[in-house]
């Protein structure tokens, strides 16, 4: 971004880039307080179902923010659904995700007239210990969709501030490396100490997909485990779809308030789903299931390496399109790998009452 | 001396730099066997700190295989989110980071994002940042982990993910508006090298025994500070190698990987 006050990057920078006019990549601040004014209030009973829900809120052309953190507690049962609708021109706001980014990358692959990926505001996009994800590095080296690199904090504190109401927020990293000069962060003055400080705008979500460890029909949410960036994601978009494992008694949110971490006022759909996260992690629920993330990782990799889409598309025929619930495709998956993954867990502590 | 491995020095020396009485923020694999390894032995009192928001906790459950994997979290003194997390950093919590990436330069600076020269259109694309351009800016000291090859360690990265001492000017890391005081050391499998105080450019520290100091500027694209006291890398011990391989990556997940991929 063209400013004049900059540390000294330019010094040791070899990359060229496109400059980007700045504008905030889905609701400005002013369009999100709108949306949440005008939304209602009350405690109402927030259950429907999968279809209804991605039918309600998912629309062409809009920032979807993906909850979770990598594979840990990921919306996979959402994305599912939100390939079988189908959805155009996303801008795509995470952390840093595994496969529910693939998932919709590789549905772009398959059919860009059903899923296409317009951009993505991110820190990382990957599989770890497993490797690269080759579907991002295939859409991003042929340049067919547009990036904005941030640190994990970055994006994290992007949500944070979007969940404060505040356009913008001054932190400590980004100034001095190459993401200083290629995202839409800036570097000021501070006002106070005289000292260079790194600003980024806020990022305000369409809507957010969110899997909770358990709700209320209301959708206070509790999280256990990492809180990842779930709680600032839910107040930071317009809208949130949120599934939970397990649905449990007002009673309880009021006798314990402390452990909501996440209000009912920011939840507009609740689907109460087991192993919605699958082939993720839920915390005092179920471990990641490897196998299953190295099978669809394979699939995309042969893609990337030979061009075949023959795996991919077998994927998706089976396991997405092939089912018309989340519930059939842990019935793919099958009792015993599933009572493998709760035994993995190993029983971690969680307050369901 | 036992039989060890590329992976078993790295990780024994990562366990060596660290010290007793400090957290460390780190990510997969290496790092955490060279936390628990000096927890075990020299560092009673060091705990970690993990991005997805879990502080000093007991990993009795294995190792975790995941920054967020839901192990990371077992028995943590305090679990809360990456804000958490990054803004204990942030406010000097975090005394170490141990990052990595694909390339790195003399000044301590570290790509992870891509290769080539356009970033709309990169030759490779790496993951990106994640935790690792916050680590480096506002953790006190990176420790970086690389594998000693001419291609990682070059004259210029292609894209600074990770903030070093920038051009090596006085003030680079002020005027970029970071934090932590930046480059401390790095650990590769044949040689650890720190970082000259004058110049802030990276000095050889330490080699394996039986090479020299030729031996490893062959295998780095820039010129190295070579002081005339450079030592020879501490081997892991039979129990170090026991410790690490049987107690700690009992699976063998990281320990068994080869250096190159």
């Amino acid at each position: 971004m063209i400013n004049n006050v900059s540390s000294n990057i330019k010094n040791i920078s070899k990359v060229t880039y496109k400059e980007k006019p700045f504008e905030y990549w889905g609701p400005t601040p002013a369009e999100a307080r709108k949306a949440v004014v005008n939304k209602p209030h009350g405690l109402r009973d927030k259950r429907t179902t999968m279809k209804e829900a991605v039918d309600r809120h998912i629309k062409d052309g809009m920032n979807l923010c993906i909850g979770g953190f990598v594979n840990t507690r990921v919306p996979t049962a959402i994305i599912h659904e939100i390939v079988r609708k189908g959805v155009k021109d996303l801008t795509i706001s995470i952390q840093s995700m595994s496969i529910c980014c693939e998932l919709l990358a590789g549905a772009m692959i398959l059919d860009p007239d059903r899923v296409s990926i317009r951009r993505v505001e991110l820190a990382w996009w990957g599989y770890e210990i497993i490797g690269i994800a080759p579907l991002f590095r295939h859409l991003v080296t042929n340049g067919i969709i547009e990036v904005d690199d941030y640190t994990n904090y970055g994006m994290s504190v992007r949500f944070k501030a979007a969940s404060m109401g505040i356009p913008f927020v001054p932190i400590r990293d980004h100034g001095g490396s190459d993401m200083e000069l290629v995202n839409r962060g800036k570097m000021i003055e501070c006002p106070f100490t005289k000292e260079n400080v790194y600003i980024v705008p806020s990022c305000i979500p369409d809507v957010a997909l969110i899997n909770s460890t358990m709700a209320d029909k209301f959708g206070n949410a509790r999280l256990f485990g990492a809180l990842c960036t779930d709680p600032e994601m839910a107040t930071a978009a317009n809208h949130v779809i949120m599934t939970t494992e397990k649905v449990i008694p007002s009673e309880a949110i009021r006798t314990y308030p402390n452990l909501t971490e996440i209000p009912y006022a920011a939840v507009d759909c609740l689907v109460e789903q087991p192993f919605a996260s699958h082939p993720g992690a839920v915390y005092g629920n179920y471990w990641f299931d490897m196998d299953h993330i190295r099978m669809f990782r394979n699939a995309g990799e042969e893609f990337r390496k030979t061009g075949s889409k023959e795996a991919l598309q077998k994927y998706y025929d089976e396991y997405v399109f092939g089912v018309a619930d989340h519930n059939e495709f842990l019935e793919k998956i099958g009792f015993r790998t599933l009572q493998k993954l709760r035994d993995w867990d190993g029983h971690q502590p969680v307050i369901a009452y | 001396m036992p039989e060890y491995t590329d992976m078993d020095m790295i990780a024994y020396t990562g366990s060596r730099v660290l010290e007793d009485d400090k957290i460390v923020f780190v990510g997969t694999g290496l790092p955490i066997i060279a936390a628990m390894h000096a927890q075990l032995t020299h560092a009673p009192n060091l705990y970690m700190i993990y991005e997805a928001g879990s502080l000093a906790p007991i990993l009795d459950m294995g190792m975790p295989l995941s920054v967020g994997d839901t192990r990371a979290a077992r028995k943590a003194c305090f679990l809360k989110g990456l804000c958490s997390a990054f803004e204990l950093t942030q406010r000097g919590y975090a005394d170490y980071a141990f990052i990595g990436g694909a390339q790195i330069d003399m000044y301590g600076n570290i790509c992870s994002t891509m290769e080539g020269t356009d970033y709309d259109k990169p030759s490779i694309r790496f993951p990106g940042s994640g935790g690792a351009g916050a680590m480096a800016a506002n953790c006190e000291k990176t420790i970086a982990i690389m594998a000693l090859e001419k291609r990682r360690f070059v004259e210029k990265v292609d894209f600074v993910t990770s903030i070093g001492y920038g051009d090596g000017s006085p003030d680079y890391r002020r005027n970029a508006g970071v934090a932590g005081s930046g480059p401390y050391r790095v650990i590769t499998n044949r040689a650890v090298f720190g970082y000259d105080e004058a110049t802030r450019r990276m000095k050889l520290l330490e080699i394996k025994p039986g090479l020299s100091p030729k031996d490893i500027q062959e295998l780095v694209s820039f010129e190295l500070i070579i002081p005339p006291d450079v030592k020879e890398m501490v081997e892991p011990r039979e129990e170090d190698l026991h410790l690490m391989r049987e107690v700690i990556d009992k699976e063998g997940y990281f320990l068994k990987k080869k250096v190159q991929k």
